[in-house]
């Protein structure tokens, strides 16, 4: 039972509209525009570590590289990895679409801590701009994983990465905080757990994740900054220390950072592919509960990182066995959302189409996960391209895709416009050809054995690897029209309704781009909002759309 | 206005019912997320106290228990203290709840320097220190050091709710920061039990 009331209290309190451009977008505490910060500093963000990976790329045209020296090599895939993670992904999804969605979706005002959620934002572009510094003083050669002894002797920038992480992690940890709170409490009368969105349980999968595990993460970084600047030997085994305790607390978070990154746009998926469907989501409890599931499971499983690094054979074999079980509750959603395109009206927007292509991929990067997660198999691939292979394939098969499929379909509640479909088409079929020309062959090359994170290879893979670089120009071009649609259409987009999608969620039911106090009256929910047959399970929401006048503090 | 009662029989506005139970959950969560910190190190500390170097390493001398022993007490003396402020601001005895919130904010202080005494005949009389005596000095006191951290930001914490209590920002029926403020030191409190056990006792 939620504690918000219809009649007295935060349902009604309405604060006025904030006056002036800084108030209003820049130190705002609007959760929908701090949702858009978030999208947009992630995107600014994704550029510059897109650059770094298409130098990764343009190294790997040649066995023996030459295109940068073998130390820069090493300081670029670190730095494109740890951004594309911690400042690309993991904010998009929990700071970017949560905010912008989550709060309106359950039939709330705000998140519970405005304050709070500026403060987590402001965080986030100060962290990633350290993060890119480090590169001023050298930066971290170990690979996003930073594994110790190396990153114990890389150079000053391995600390600046430590603080810039840790720094993300404490935004992320206020975000989880906040998040938590208002769906637990905030969500508008008759929205009871089991008539959320789907959306909303993959936040809410999500936001102890980033509350619990971010955590953890801090500690490991704080214990690898004390012990490079000052000498405190936690990882040092020359001193007592032990690299695998590194390798311990950093997939403790790591693991279920994994799951940060994809429950979210498993939520998007939910929402998208009902909509796009025109049929209620098949399997709703299985879906919410899956979710929750993978999060709990997600904690157990951190080891299956590490069979190689020599931890005890009587640990390794509960950590293949609970994640192969964890595998399962993700084929539920996979089928459920298969059964929902069954025989439903399918309508093929460009939103639809990442969310197939999401399908297609994410199940494709699973099933190899489920492989390396098989212990003998695990050994032979660890540390080959099989492993890019794979993480690309749930991470940009995956959350990427979830992530373009929530802009396409959010973009008209954002702007009150639609994107270019005719170029989301175009942006959607050369990103599929681009991705897999350059994420599929690595899996024979990980098999063959080329080893990751080395800037030159055995003449014989140079083949491989310069259709690999062509095909990532390709994926390139693919965002760059998708960024020039995006950008043109915020200005010049066709205009959109207040419900182009016909979606039924509560987002859906007030005008776009949302109003700052998001609904006049709080709505009383009476349903699921996936029945598409059904009338709107909403009450109290008539004046949404009308000329009728704010009740603007009228508590 | 709409209005709520509340435990205890006084009666709150409803906005401040409904903010007060974000606010709480927000804290404890935080709480929540503070635990997992220490946790984190505490398993880093099990994971090398067993790493088969043998415990304390050689040639390393670990801390007085009897100093532990009455920090701690200091320490569980002050979540006492804190304890009954909290209950006599509820019933309106301002005085003593002052007297109270000062004694527990004194125990707090004390504790610190029982902390730094113990720090200083570590370093100077047994040559114990943070980054030269392997795995012992770096779980000790990064852990103490970080709990160390957190009664010093309580110390302050509890020193501005005081200030905020004398200038009427609470009264009987709104106090939710004196609340926060006691689950804060109970924490700390918590988190020394823990520490105290791990470090001198076993």
């Amino acid at each position: 039972m939620s504690v918000i009331a219809e009649h007295g209290g935060l349902a009604e309190h309405i604060h006025p509209e904030p006056q002036g451009f800084i108030r209003k977008y820049i130190f705002s505490l609007d959760h929908k525009i701090i949702g858009i910060q978030y999208i947009i500093t992630a995107f600014v963000f994704f550029v510059l570590a897109g650059c770094l990976a298409e130098i990764i790329r343009i190294q790997l045209m040649h066995a023996n590289g030459g295109f940068i020296t073998p130390d820069t090599y090493d300081e670029v895939y670190s730095i494109h990895g740890s951004a594309m993670v911690w400042l690309v992904i993991i904010p998009m999804l929990t700071g970017g679409f949560g905010n912008l969605v989550m709060p309106v979706q359950i039939g709330a005002r705000d998140v519970a801590f405005p304050w709070l959620n500026m403060i987590s934002f402001w965080i986030f572009p100060v962290s990633g701009l350290m993060l890119f510094s480090s590169f001023l003083m050298g930066a971290p050669v170990a690979g996003w994983t930073e594994y110790p002894p190396m990153s114990l002797q890389g150079a000053a920038g391995t600390s600046m990465w430590c603080a810039a992480i840790f720094l993300v992690g404490v935004s992320s940890t206020l975000t989880g905080i906040n998040f938590l709170v208002t769906m637990l409490k905030m969500r508008a009368p008759g929205m009871t757990y089991t008539r959320m969105p789907l959306f909303c349980w993959g936040q809410f999968a999500t936001a102890p994740l980033l509350m619990i595990a971010t955590t953890a993460l801090a500690a490991a970084l704080a214990a690898l900054f004390m012990e490079r600047q000052f000498g405190v030997p936690f990882y040092d085994p020359t001193k007592g220390g032990s690299p695998v305790l590194w390798q311990h607390m950093f997939w403790f978070y790591s693991h279920p950072a994994v799951y940060i990154m994809i429950l979210p746009a498993f939520g998007i998926m939910s929402e998208v592919i009902s909509v796009f469907s025109r049929k209620p989501i098949f399997g709703y409890r299985l879906i919410a509960f899956s979710s929750a599931a993978i999060a709990l499971a997600g904690f157990m499983v951190w080891a299956h990182h590490m069979f190689t690094s020599g931890i005890a054979p009587y640990m390794q074999l509960p950590f293949m066995v609970i994640t192969f079980i964890i595998a399962v509750p993700t084929g539920v959603k996979i089928f459920s959302w298969i059964a929902t395109l069954w025989e439903g009206k399918i309508h093929l927007t460009s939103s639809m189409l990442f969310a197939l292509g999401f399908l297609v991929l994410f199940t494709f990067g699973g099933i190899s996960g489920v492989f390396l997660a098989a212990i003998p198999f695990d050994l032979h691939v660890h540390g080959t391209y099989f492993i890019p292979a794979h993480l690309h394939f749930v991470l940009v098969g995956g959350s990427l895709m979830g992530i373009f499929s929530g802009i396409y379909y959010w973009f008209p509640k954002m702007t009150g416009r639609y994107m270019s479909e005719f170029w989301g088409r175009v942006h959607f079929v050369l990103f599929m050809i681009g991705f897999l020309g350059t994420f599929l062959p690595m899996h024979w090359l990980g098999a063959e054995g080329m080893p990751r994170r080395v800037a030159t290879y055995d003449p014989q893979f140079q083949g491989v690897n310069q259709f690999e670089s062509i095909f990532s120009f390709i994926m390139t071009l693919a965002i760059l029209i998708f960024f020039i649609n995006a950008l043109y259409s915020i200005r010049n987009g066709k205009k959109a309704g207040h419900n182009p999608w016909g979606a039924r969620t509560l987002e859906w039911q007030i005008p776009s781009p949302m109003p700052y106090y998001n609904f006049k009256h709080i709505p009383s929910v009476f349903g699921l909002p996936y029945d598409f047959t059904e009338p709107l399970p909403y009450a109290h929401l008539e004046e949404e759309l009308t000329d009728s006048p704010v009740p603007v503090g009228s508590h | 206005m709409a209005v709520v009662s509340i435990p205890g029989g006084g009666e709150v506005d409803q906005l401040y019912a409904e903010t007060r139970a974000l606010r709480l959950q927000g804290f404890l969560l935080f709480l929540v997320s503070d635990i997992v910190l220490f946790s984190s190190f505490i398993f880093a500390y099990l994971y090398l106290r067993n790493s088969g170097q043998g415990w304390p390493p050689p040639g390393v001398t670990r801390p007085a228990i009897a100093l532990g022993a009455v920090n701690a007490a200091i320490l569980f003396g002050s979540g006492a203290t804190m304890h009954y402020a909290l209950e006599n601001f509820k019933h309106g005895k301002f005085m003593r709840y002052a007297a109270f919130m000062i004694s527990t904010i004194i125990l707090g202080v004390l504790f610190l320097s029982g902390q730094g005494f113990e720090y200083y005949t570590l370093y100077v009389h047994d040559h114990v220190s943070w980054s030269g005596s392997g795995i012992f000095g770096a779980s000790f006191f990064t852990l103490t050091g970080m709990h160390g951290f957190h009664v010093f930001c309580g110390i302050w914490y509890l020193t501005i709710l005081l200030l905020q209590s004398v200038h009427g920002v609470y009264d009987k029926n709104k106090y939710f920061g004196l609340t926060a403020g006691t689950l804060y030191w109970h924490f700390v409190d918590v988190i020394w039990v823990v520490l105290f056990s791990i470090f001198y006792l076993v």
